[in-house]
């Protein structure tokens, strides 16, 4: 019923509801789950999601020329 | 008799062939350098090089501006520079966004789709479009009705429609729709999973003996949010032996530690049951204990049954798969990125590298086997990308270099250059009165010693300026696609391996420098300045050419060039951030990488090679002579817009 439970520090905490707030995060949890999605599966490797700059540059990076 | 008449008619209209008694036979070695050809030959090591060398002649043939591989072979093919075939690096950019995309091709989407549940369907067929333009030597062949045989030519993916039977180079994408991205699997938890440079890391697990893992495919765009398509695959490995069995949904191989696969098939489900395309890959078991660590090549585009068009005529390819089994579709085959970031050490490069070599001279073999007229042009990629390679094995004062690995490697471009003089050997054995001889290379080679990150220089000396309170970064936290610029402020950019744009007003969005007498004295300013840069650890000038492309190029897209060409020293290239809009503190940096030796320079400094069983007559020939000389050989005269004349006829 309450989920998990992390503990943050209050000092982190405050700049994570700070950051929620100016990118429109409807809440600080709803910003943390995002957050850590995305870091999950790029972890993992799993299925990485479209963003088009880095599509761009893994299609280019074959080639040898580029890092 | 009706038949007979039935032929003579067809044969008039063009619908078949007539006989042509003359051969050409075009050797395209891709990187093959004059200096060190000259080493080998004068050692004895290349007889058949020396034998042709004596017999025709051996010359310098001066490469494009600039000397990189799609836009040197594009001035072979058209005859023309980049003004008019319009490749003037292995990377352009949109001007409206600045976003970087492969020269030489483009994927286009479906233009319109249907929503049905989660799933999209395509309404319309989606295109890949061939970027070069101007007509082939191949194509204006077609038309005097002079068959042609074009195997693995850089910059023609998608093959150009022709009735010459051709097969797609470098510039060819796999089945990602990438230039090649490996997958390495491993539990060795201090390997850094995600995206790697040119490949992917996946975390596994061995429990019970197996390690359970996906192979991924391309992106679905047939699904909502185009997820990537993906099959299962399960290794079991031996619990004592360093043996594995690698089980994939249509078949399963047997790998000792240190052994690839052959290639395998695999296809991925983009609609269940209507639409699915089909790969090749192959596995090589790096460990099995105590770690385990498998690397998967990038997924290939099965020549047997492509997922986008490779060849001319469509059934060349399923043909060529027929007669050589599978073989790597992709265009720059050997996988140097895996290299680069240890994911197979220089012993397992080589044996990839070797994999891929061995696969073109069998197809070599049957190419020349069935010559019997016409043009045969055979493109071998393996010195390029080995001197690119192993260049620091060569080099004493190389930063990526060590006595160890000289000790290893010193002779590996040596035994190449072997394996090519032995290529020739069989096309020697086969020459005949009427058949000519080309063989040529697109450019040289040098080492790559130092980087010259060109972004970083122009924002120290204020050409390019960062948003307030932003800074430079550094190695890979310099940032892509000019992240922080303040474009208000900035009055040049760099993009590409030479280029240098204005930020044109206009053209640019967000542009400020305007035509004319500002760009012209800003042009002036750079190019001085440039020319008098000198690397700190050397004195050395770190750019030895600066060339404007609106002197170097003619041509309808002259236009669309980068303003200045930058023409780097031996011994300099442009940094490895900087060729896509990165912004790093330091301008020169030690080139650490295993990529060691590059072309990306002064094009004056790496001319090419230029052999042939005939005289050679024309005093300084240049790539954009070999089209006019194909043409003429056949009788056929060159078209207007190709600038040179035949290699075989005296400059005048």
């Amino acid at each position: 019923m309450f989920g998990n439970r992390i503990k943050i520090d209050d000092e982190l905490f405050e700049k994570i509801k700070q950051c929620a707030a100016k990118a429109g995060y409807a809440s600080p949890e709803e910003f943390i789950q995002h957050v850590l999605e995305k870091e999950v599966a790029r972890l993992s490797g799993g299925d990485a999601p479209r963003d088009p700059e880095e599509e761009v540059k893994k299609r280019l990076q074959g080639l040898g020329y580029i890092e | 008799m009706f038949l007979l008449l039935l032929l003579a008619v067809a044969i008039s209209c063009g619908l078949g062939r007539s006989p042509v008694s003359k051969k050409l036979l075009v050797i395209g070695i891709d990187g093959m350098d004059p200096q060190l050809l000259e080493r080998f030959m004068a050692a004895g090591k290349m007889p058949n090089f020396s034998a042709l060398a004596a017999r025709g002649g051996f010359t310098r043939l001066t490469t494009s501006i600039p000397p990189q591989s799609p836009v040197a072979w594009s001035n072979l093919i058209t005859g023309m520079d980049p003004g008019g075939h319009g490749i003037f690096d292995f990377i352009h950019r949109d001007p409206a966004t600045l976003a970087p995309y492969l020269s030489t091709s483009r994927v286009e989407p479906p233009r319109f789709s249907l929503p049905l549940g989660s799933w999209r369907l395509p309404l319309s067929s989606g295109a890949t479009v061939l970027l070069r333009h101007g007509k082939s030597f191949w194509e204006i062949l077609d038309e005097h009705g002079v068959p042609s045989v074009i195997y693995r030519m850089p910059a023609n993916f998608p093959p150009v429609k022709t009735r010459a039977r051709t097969f797609s180079g470098m510039g060819t994408p796999d089945l990602l729709g990438t230039y090649g991205t490996f997958s390495f699997y491993t539990d060795d938890l201090f390997v850094a999973a995600g995206a790697v440079n040119g490949g992917r890391v996946f975390p596994v697990t061995l429990e019970g003996g197996r390690v359970q893992a996906k192979l991924y495919g391309p992106y679905n765009t047939l699904r909502k949010g185009e997820p990537q398509a993906s099959l299962d695959f399960t290794v079991f490995v031996d619990p004592a032996e360093p043996v594995a069995k690698i089980v994939l949904p249509d078949s399963e191989t047997i790998l000792r530690e240190g052994e690839w696969s052959p290639w395998l098939r695999v296809e991925f489900e983009l609609l269940p049951v209507l639409s699915n395309v089909r790969g090749i890959c192959r596995f090589y078991l790096k460990e099995v204990h105590p770690g385990f660590k498998l690397y998967v090549s990038p997924v290939n585009l099965d020549p047997a049954d492509p997922a986008l068009p490779l060849s001319t005529p469509e059934s060349y390819s399923r043909e060529l798969a027929g007669e050589l089994g599978p073989f790597h579709t992709l265009g720059i085959a050997e996988d140097t990125k895996a290299l680069s970031g240890g994911y197979l050490n220089d012993e397992e490069y080589l044996q990839q590298a070797r994999l891929v070599l061995e696969e073109q001279l069998r197809a070599f073999d049957l190419e020349l086997s069935r010559f019997r007229s016409g043009l045969l042009f055979f493109y071998f990629s393996s010195l390029d990308l080995n001197s690119h390679m192993f260049w620091r094995a060569l080099d004493e004062r190389h930063p990526a270099g060590n006595v160890q690995l000289a000790e290893q490697h010193a002779t590996v471009l040596e035994q190449l250059y072997v394996e090519m003089d032995r290529a020739l050997g069989k096309a020697l054995a086969r020459l005949d009165d009427r058949t000519t001889l080309l063989v040529l290379s697109d450019h040289g080679f040098a080492p790559f010693l130092r980087s010259f990150n060109l972004n970083a220089w122009l924002q120290q000396k204020g050409y390019l300026a960062l948003q307030e309170g932003a800074s430079p970064g550094i190695g890979s936290a310099a940032g892509d696609f000019f992240k922080n610029v303040d474009w208000s402020r900035s009055r040049a950019y760099g993009l590409g391996l030479n280029g240098l744009y204005l930020n044109l007003s206009g053209r640019e969005k967000q542009g400020i420098v305007h035509s004319g007498a500002e760009a012209d004295a800003l042009i002036a300013a750079l190019t001085r300045e440039l020319l008098a840069v000198r690397d700190p650890a050397s004195a050395l000038p770190a750019i030895t050419r600066v060339d404007r492309a609106a002197q170097a190029y003619s041509g309808p897209y002259a236009a669309q060039a980068p303003e200045l060409l930058i023409g780097y020293n031996r011994g300099y290239r442009a940094g490895w951030g900087t060729v896509l809009g990165g912004i790093s503190a330091e301008v020169f940096e030690d080139n650490l990488d295993p990529w060691s030796g590059d072309h990306c320079m002064d094009f004056t400094l790496v001319p090419g090679v230029l052999l042939s069983n005939r005289k050679l007559a024309a005093s300084a020939p240049s790539l954009t002579d070999i089209a006019p000389t194909i043409l003429l050989e056949f009788g056929v005269a060159k078209p207007s817009q190709m600038k040179g004349a035949s290699v075989f006829e005296k400059s005048p």
